[in-house]
């Protein structure tokens, strides 16, 4: 088992590693002027060449890669040329509010999911699991963008439900209803997507489970249906649950974006998106290896955790 | 002995599956009893309906598009037509199922430990600690060295003997009167099969309990068994004490099936003699004798008209229009 | 309860197959709709999509303006029909762009297996572990001025990671098969094995994902284009129409129902079709 992590976590830091170098070269490479930016109206040839010094801009780009590097590593995030504030504090506030939204968004994800799956897997083909079978299609279709316009139009504008609207996040520290509310839409919204997935997912496994000798055998030991669905078929059924869910809650982290531009929710997406626009090119690269990161770790995670469910895995 | 006290009595048991190209009848009309302390053997090929028939008389047959008719007693309980929560109360307590193959019977990510004393804590409310002072006690009962270290491993780290006797441990955890043992040692190697048959002859002597073995194969029923019962095609061909069975047969099945077991007596290079043709499909069954295609007796009759059990003996029933001859049967 | 059916059953009867059923063709000529909307928009009886009245802002949907129109006067049933033309050609050309890459690549890395296969593996996968939709935003802000050629480009190329490894993974379960190395052993070359072994048997699988594809690339657009990185104004695609709609919800709900019920409908029938598909061809379901 020690073996097995030890090796996951080496492969982990050199992905890590690897995307760093691959996003900061994507934004070197990116047409775009920093100094222009910077420095407005007053750029003229000299004052480039000042900023550029001043910015370590002119060394070579393997150069600024390892300063850039070093400076992470030892926790200097640097500050923006833009906002002139530390990155660091900047993704300090943003990604509590990301693994927030996130987080209320998977509780409900599969605290729908999971339940259902596992009734229309006793019954499959019959009316509930038509219904959901045909009402998760259907969402599955509905592009969340779309699904928060008019979930913001229907709670927001026609009933007035408070603090629902765009720009109405709260922090939880100020007032922890408000803060509910400000991200309940947005959450309702990204655990739609991911409830589709997790339920066909668990539906399918679980019906074939169900089918195996070892069930019957359960069933014959007098075990209550309960029992059995519960401890003897989700346990092996979820494998495949786990190894969505890194996927998918990896892609949250990452794209979870348009839901929080949308409502101007301050997490990662909306301070990465807001970067871009101002060219804020170092925030940029920070916010995107933080992501990578996030995105890594998320994945090993869940399969470790795959790795508890079903031990055969590591073993072999 | 009335119906009451016998441990199992089956009547005109007929298990019907809804499937996709019409209803399929896999058990049509069985009948038999079981006494206590009684071994009774059911022998059939692939696709006779025997599992279904065991599995039908525990109730264990899927819930969904199938049809159970008949009545089965189970110590006076009736098993046909009743909930599932009605069933469950005797699973595990009364009746036990060993299965085919230990390695998909058992939980694979579950340890084995585990599965002895989950019964023995739901069902017979123990504590964990009694319970798995148990389930060691159970895994020696059946033979396993090193009970406490195997109490913790996987299915996957024991050999398929192990395992099979692991099922059984489970299967005897509540002490049921009863126990179903379906093909129990079908998926095993051959050394180990007799190991495991001797097993069960023990348990059954010791804790006192009756034991329906279903197999294909002659040879394990010939020694252990007091009754057998022969079926073809979901249905009873014929029945009887096993030397009524083996000696004093009288349905040209049954030979066949005696026939078609390689003796260790034979001369080498004898020739397997195999049952020409193939088992019916049990959607489409024919008129008639269901046996009478493949039969080297068949005569007009048997293709127009199913045969009904008749006696030939006390205790010894058979299904056919043109038996074979009794034989001078041994005084029972 | 294999031994209930007879071994009679399974080769009497022909494999059943998962009958398409009408729903499919229905989707399937609907996408054709769309499709032939999109290449003909041009010769079809439809109001300018950029010629706005200002006479008749906001109308109501009538005889004359279908779908009604927006609030410059434009017309929004043919700027929902052009805006077709922008999410089908982005989805295809992204996939075209990330098939015509990823999947040769993936058949063949894992057909041949080896150093090549290694090594491609592992520069793919390190490339999905990059959260490809931050690259696809960061460059398309930096890249200007845009143009749907360059939104399919840099979709496409990001896609072409996933497509290789889906690919290559329905490839290794076919390619394990005995039958497989029995054409090997046989001496078919490796371009007859892959053409006529391979192909055929990943092509469900691998048109399932196309269409899948297609909806996400076009889903994708819809995104961007809130995020003011699609097509610019005043060319209309679904998605910047959708976005535009939103100041004034109150005012015109149809210019936002529209064009969202037009994209809807075009991804529930991609869905459609390639769920169907992929469970008429996997003959392997358990079906008794």
């Amino acid at each position: 088992m020690l073996k097995y992590v030890a090796r996951r976590l080496s492969i982990m830091v050199g992905i890590v590693f690897v995307i760093s170098i691959g996003s900061f070269y994507l934004l070197h490479l990116l047409p775009g002027d920093p100094a222009s930016v910077i420095l407005g109206l007053g750029n003229t040839p000299a004052a480039r060449a000042a900023l550029y010094h001043q910015l370590g801009l002119d060394k070579p780009v393997y150069d600024q890669y390892f300063i850039w590097i070093g400076h992470i590593l030892s926790g200097h995030l640097g500050d923006s040329f833009i906002s002139h504030t530390s990155i660091a504090s900047t993704i300090r506030a943003a990604l509590p509010i990301d693994l927030e939204l996130i987080g209320l968004s998977q509780v409900l994800a599969f605290g729908v999911a999971i339940p259902m799956a596992m009734r229309s897997a006793r019954k499959p083909d019959g009316a509930l699991d038509r219904l959901l079978g045909a009402g998760s299609f259907t969402l599955l279709s509905i592009p969340p963008f779309i699904i928060i316009v008019l979930l913001v139009l229907l709670f927001s504008i026609k009933w007035g439900i408070p603090n629902t609207g765009p720009a109405s996040y709260v922090s939880f520290t100020t007032d922890w209803i408000a803060n509910l509310e400000s991200l309940a839409l947005p959450a309702f919204t990204l655990a739609i997507g991911s409830f589709v997935v997790y339920y066909r997912v668990l539906r399918s496994d679980l019906i074939s489970t169900l089918q195996e000798e070892f069930i019957t055998m359960a069933r014959s030991k007098g075990l209550s249906q309960r029992r059995i669905m519960w401890i003897h078929a989700f346990r092996p059924s979820s494998v495949a649950l786990c190894g969505t869910a890194g996927v998918n809650i990896g892609g949250l982290l990452a794209g979870g974006f348009v839901v929080q531009y949308l409502l101007q929710i301050p997490g990662l997406g909306y301070t990465l998106i807001a970067a871009i626009n101002t060219s804020d090119y170092l925030l940029v690269q920070d916010i995107v290896l933080v992501v990578s990161v996030g995105v890594v770790l998320i994945n090993f995670f869940f399969d470790f955790t795959v790795n508890l469910i079903d031990p055969r895995i590591s073993r072999e | 002995m009335s119906d009451a006290e016998r441990l199992l009595v089956v009547e005109d048991l007929a298990t019907t599956f809804e499937t996709a190209t019409g209803p399929l009848a896999a058990v049509g009309g069985v009948s038999l009893t079981l006494d206590k302390n009684e071994t009774l053997g059911i022998v059939g090929e692939s696709g006779s309906g025997k599992t279904v028939l065991a599995r039908t008389i525990m109730g264990l047959q899927p819930r969904t598009n199938v049809t159970v008719t008949g009545s089965v007693l189970l110590n006076g309980h009736q098993m046909v037509g009743v909930s599932e929560a009605e069933k469950r109360k005797y699973w595990g307590t009364e009746v036990a199922m060993v299965f085919q193959d230990p390695m998909t019977s058992l939980n694979p990510v579950m340890r084995v430990g585990r599965q002895i004393d989950e019964a023995l804590r739901v069902r017979l409310g123990m504590s964990k600690e009694d319970a798995r002072a148990r389930a060691v006690e159970l895994l020696e009962l059946v033979g396993i060295p090193s009970p406490q270290r195997r109490y913790r491993a996987y299915p996957g780290q024991l050999s398929g003997g192990m395992r099979q006797r692991v099922v059984i441990a489970t299967a005897l955890a509540c002490s049921p009167q009863l126990l179903m043992a379906d093909e129990p040692t079908t998926g095993l190697d051959v050394t180990i099969q007799a190991q495991i048959l001797n097993l069960i002859d023990e348990l059954k002597e010791r804790l006192h309990m009756s034991v329906v073995l279903i197999t294909h194969d002659l040879g394990v029923v010939a020694t252990r068994t007091s009754r057998i019962i022969v079926m073809y095609a979901g249905r009873v061909v014929e029945t009887g004490s096993t030397r009524d069975i083996f000696h004093g047969h009288r349905m040209p099945y049954t030979r066949a099936l005696l026939e078609s077991s390689p003796k260790v007596t034979s001369p080498s290079h004898t020739r397997l003699s195999a049952i020409p043709g193939r088992p019916p499909n049990l959607s489409r069954l024919p008129a008639g004798c269901s046996f009478a295609p493949r039969c080297a007796y068949a005569t007009a009759r048997c293709h127009e008209e199913r045969p009904e059990l008749r006696a030939a003996g006390p205790g010894h029933d058979f299904a056919c229009w043109n038996p074979l001859a009794a034989t001078g049967a041994r005084p029972a | 309860m294999s031994e209930i059916a007879g071994a009679e059953l399974l080769f009497e009867d022909p494999v059943k197959r998962d009958r398409l059923g009408p729903l499919f063709w229905i989707c399937l000529g609907w996408l054709g709709l769309n499709v032939f909307g999109a290449i003909f928009a041009n010769v079809l009886p439809l109001h300018d999509p950029l010629y706005g009245d200002f006479n008749t802002i906001n109308a109501h949907p009538s005889l004359h303006h279908l779908f009604g129109t927006d609030d410059l006067g434009r017309d929004i049933f043919s700027r929902v029909v052009y805006g077709s033309r922008i999410s089908i050609a982005v989805g295809t050309g992204a996939m075209v762009i990330g098939f015509g890459v990823g999947a040769p690549l993936g058949m063949l890395a894992a057909y041949r297996r080896g150093r090549f296969d290694s090594i491609l593996t592992a520069f793919m996968y390190i490339l999905l572990a990059f959260p490809a939709i931050v690259a696809v935003i960061a460059v398309l802000s930096f890249w200007t001025p845009r143009s749907m050629f360059k939104i399919i480009i840099v979709i496409g190329l990001a896609s072409i990671p996933l497509v290789y490894r889906v690919i290559r993974t329905a490839t290794m379960a076919v390619a394990t098969k005995d039958y497989i190395v029995a054409a090997k052993v046989q001496g078919a070359t490796d371009r007859r094995i892959l053409m006529k072994e391979l192909l055929p048997n990943i092509a469900p699988i691998g048109i399932s994902f196309l269409l899948i594809g297609i909806a996400t690339v076009v889903t994708l657009e819809g995104a961007l284009a809130f995020l003011g990185l699609s097509v610019n104004p005043p060319t209309p695609s679904w998605g910047n129409m959708i976005n535009e709609a939103r100041t004034v919800l109150a005012q015109n709900p149809w210019l936002v129902f529209f064009p969202s019920l037009a994209l809807c409908l075009f991804l529930l029938c991609l869905n459609f079709i390639g769920d169907r598909l992929r469970s008429h061809f996997d003959v392997t379901e358990a079906k008794l």
